[in-house]
């Protein structure tokens, strides 16, 4: 027997393929299908204003992806994963625009790919600070210190002094060529949901790939039971703070990323409400799921724009809706998530794997 | 019963000297002295809240006593945290169970072989020659040798959380054997079994215990007499935290005390009905 669902009659001969990724011709081709529409199917078929919107939804799956290696695999709760996001944004802001990079890396474009790993690192480094109090502090008290993490990183550290480096007072303009990779310059919609789109492939796959080896399988011990956990040789301390480290980069490299799709960086790109919002969208997703993180993204951000898509006629004869509308859209997803905590509490990836499911014992579906 | 002697058996791998463990005003254990040696089945017995799971707490350090030593193949122990004694070879069940409940049978027994996994975050990250090779071995040790020898093909798919009381219990001791421990520590294994279920589950001790292959050290803290009677080496009687007797099977059942605290009350001698 395998992990993966075999379609019917498929069984494995030797244990290497049993472990291997792609278990089958069929799943291989499915696989490749769909790195075929996220790397050309999107790009080439969708206007550029959708190829926006998906790169929001990557972006945003990059953030929850992090949270939920914490929340679903290992069980720290945080409320402040957008911290780390804004850190490795900064980071690799202020590297491209003030480091004295030599003419050669700047002319081979890689001050900013190189400027993306260092936000990572630092990110992870950062966010570890913040999982220490882990070794003492549990449940509500640990909250606390996340939460305290985003204010005391963005609302202090970048809005009060980071954000006024070069004299300026809120927002840092990044020139249009400031994120060039190789000869590409990030500019348009396309280049950057491609830079995205390899992204988030590169962090699924690290994701995954940690999740069946040595440390994730103590991450998601830790979760079930921390005290058999240790029992069984793991450190618990050690692997809690490595799962901040790894989340804090997978943020970290987010919010790199995001230097190429915004004209401006403002410590207002990264409120508490993105690091509730990550949380939003694994509920809604699915806790425990790789696929939930992606799932609950593109579910966030598709209401989202379905929503202000309804209500931009409405502004004619109700000039104040526009206005009103982040709160109300912000209450709308309150709602959601209870609806989902409720209704669906497995999240999205559930039902997904319920349709998989399905599809692969028909016609035998019993 | 049996007698395994060899010169290894006379080799102390465990001792606890002078322990104390004290929950407030309640001495849970005081006065502890015992050496277990290498190779046998050692019990401990004793009626409930005696304070034998504490005593197992102590030996794999979730808990740390007040006061005395606790020594491991020679060394003082009594500093290390539960993951470092688990390195070092102690390994255990829980009398209530105590599995990681979200994961699949496979998983949890893997997680037994944490320990003997080197390769790093980075070559897991992206399951390099290295992560990938060791998987597959431990794939391989775990259903060669423990999979096999519990008889649990069956459900090494299922979640853990989903499967029947009996069926957990023996997933906890394959995990426990999973460690590959010297010193395996069985805290009620037998508790809430069916007749057959018990049979099963002796008959795994005794053969982690003898079989080449394993040769475990066995503590087997457990309220089934007649099982105690006949597969232990030495068995350690304890009530309120104190030391009643210790001795071979025979000695024990022949120790007044023991009779009148312990052994006379005929619905705890009595196996299991
Ligand atoms: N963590 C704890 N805090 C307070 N008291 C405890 C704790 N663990 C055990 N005890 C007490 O220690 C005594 C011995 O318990 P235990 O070792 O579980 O008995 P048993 O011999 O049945 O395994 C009991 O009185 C129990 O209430
Ligand atoms: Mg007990």
């Amino acid at each position: 027997m395998s992990r993966v669902w075999l379609p019917c009659g498929h069984y494995h001969q030797s244990y290497a393929k049993d472990q291997g990724w792609w278990q089958t011709p069929v799943i291989k081709l499915k696989m490749l299908l769909l790195l075929g529409i996220v790397l050309l199917g999107v790009p080439l078929l969708l206007p550029g204003y959708w190829v926006g919107v998906c790169t929001i939804i990557g972006y945003t799956a990059m953030g929850a992806l992090g949270v939920q290696l914490l929340i679903g695999y290992t069980e720290l709760i945080t409320l402040g994963h957008g911290a780390f996001i804004a850190v490795g944004a900064y980071t690799s802001t202020m590297l491209v625009l003030h480091f004295p990079w030599p003419e050669v890396l700047v002319d081979l474009g890689l001050a900013y790919p190189l400027s993306i790993v260092v936000a990572g690192l630092f990110a992870g480094i950062w966010s570890v600070i913040f999982g220490l109090p882990t070794i003492r502090v549990k449940g509500f008290y640990f909250i606390l210190t996340t939460i305290a993490a985003q204010f005391i990183t963005v609302d202090l550290i970048l809005t009060q002094y980071v954000s006024k480096i070069g004299g300026r007072a809120q927002s840092i303009k990044i020139p249009s060529d400031a994120a060039k990779i190789g000869p590409w310059t990030m500019s348009g919609d396309v280049k950057p949901y491609l830079l995205m789109a390899v992204l988030l492939i590169l962090m699924v796959m690290v994701t995954a790939n940690l999740l069946r080896t040595k440390r994730g399988r103590a991450w998601m011990a830790i979760r079930d039971n921390d005290v058999a956990a240790s029992t069984m040789g793991i450190n618990v301390f050690y692997h809690k703070l490595l799962a901040f480290f790894v989340a804090g980069a997978m943020a970290g490299v987010a919010g790199a990323f995001w230097v190429s799709n915004t004209s401006a960086m403002s410590p207002e790109h990264f409120p508490w409400f993105l690091s509730l919002k990550l949380v939003g969208v694994i509920l809604i997703g699915g806790i425990g799921s790789i696929h939930g993180a992606i799932l609950g993204a593109a579910f966030w951000v598709l209401v989202g724009e379905f929503l202000q898509m309804g209500v931009l006629p409405l502004a004619d004869y109700w000039p104040n809706v526009l206005m009103s509308f982040t709160f109300l859209k912000t209450a709308f997803f309150g709602l959601i998530i209870c609806a989902f905590l409720n209704f669906e509490p497995h999240g999205l990836a559930y039902r997904w794997w319920q349709i998989k499911n399905y599809f692969n014992l028909w016609p035998f579906s019993y | 019963m049996l007698q395994t002697s060899g010169s290894s058996q006379s080799t102390p791998l465990l001792q606890l000297k002078d322990v104390h463990m004290q929950f407030g005003r309640l001495a849970a254990l005081s006065n502890i002295d015992l050496t277990v040696r290498k190779g046998e089945i050692y019990s401990i017995i004793g009626p409930n809240g005696a304070g034998k799971t504490v005593m197992m707490n102590c030996i794999n350090g979730l808990y740390r006593p007040q006061q005395g030593d606790i020594y491991f193949k020679g060394s003082r122990i009594n500093h290390l945290r539960p993951y470092h004694r688990a390195n070092l070879g102690i390994s255990r069940t829980f009398q209530k169970i105590e599995l990681f409940g979200g994961m699949s049978v496979m998983d949890n027994i893997r997680l037994g072989r944490h320990i003997y996994l080197r390769s790093g975050v980075l070559s897991g990250s992206f399951f390099l020659g290295k992560a990938k090779r060791e998987e597959i071995e431990t794939r391989r040790i775990i259903e060669e040798e423990i999979i096999d020898l519990l008889e649990i093909q069956h459900i090494r798919d299922k979640t853990v959380g989903m499967l029947p009381y009996g069926e957990q219990k023996r997933v906890e001791l394959g995990r426990a054997l999973a460690m590959d421990p010297e010193l395996l520590i069985l805290d009620e294994p037998l508790a809430g079994l069916n007749l057959e279920e018990v049979e099963d589950m002796v008959r795994f001790i005794m053969d982690v215990n003898q079989e080449e292959r394993w040769r475990v050290t066995c503590i087997l803290v457990e309220h089934d007499m007649g099982v105690v009677m006949d597969i232990s080496d030495r068995v350690y009687v304890m009530s309120f935290g104190r030391q009643i007797t210790e001795g071979t099977p025979a000695e024990v059942q022949q120790d007044p005390e023991v009779i009148k605290a312990y052994l006379g009350e005929e619905d705890i001698y009595a196996t299991r009905k």
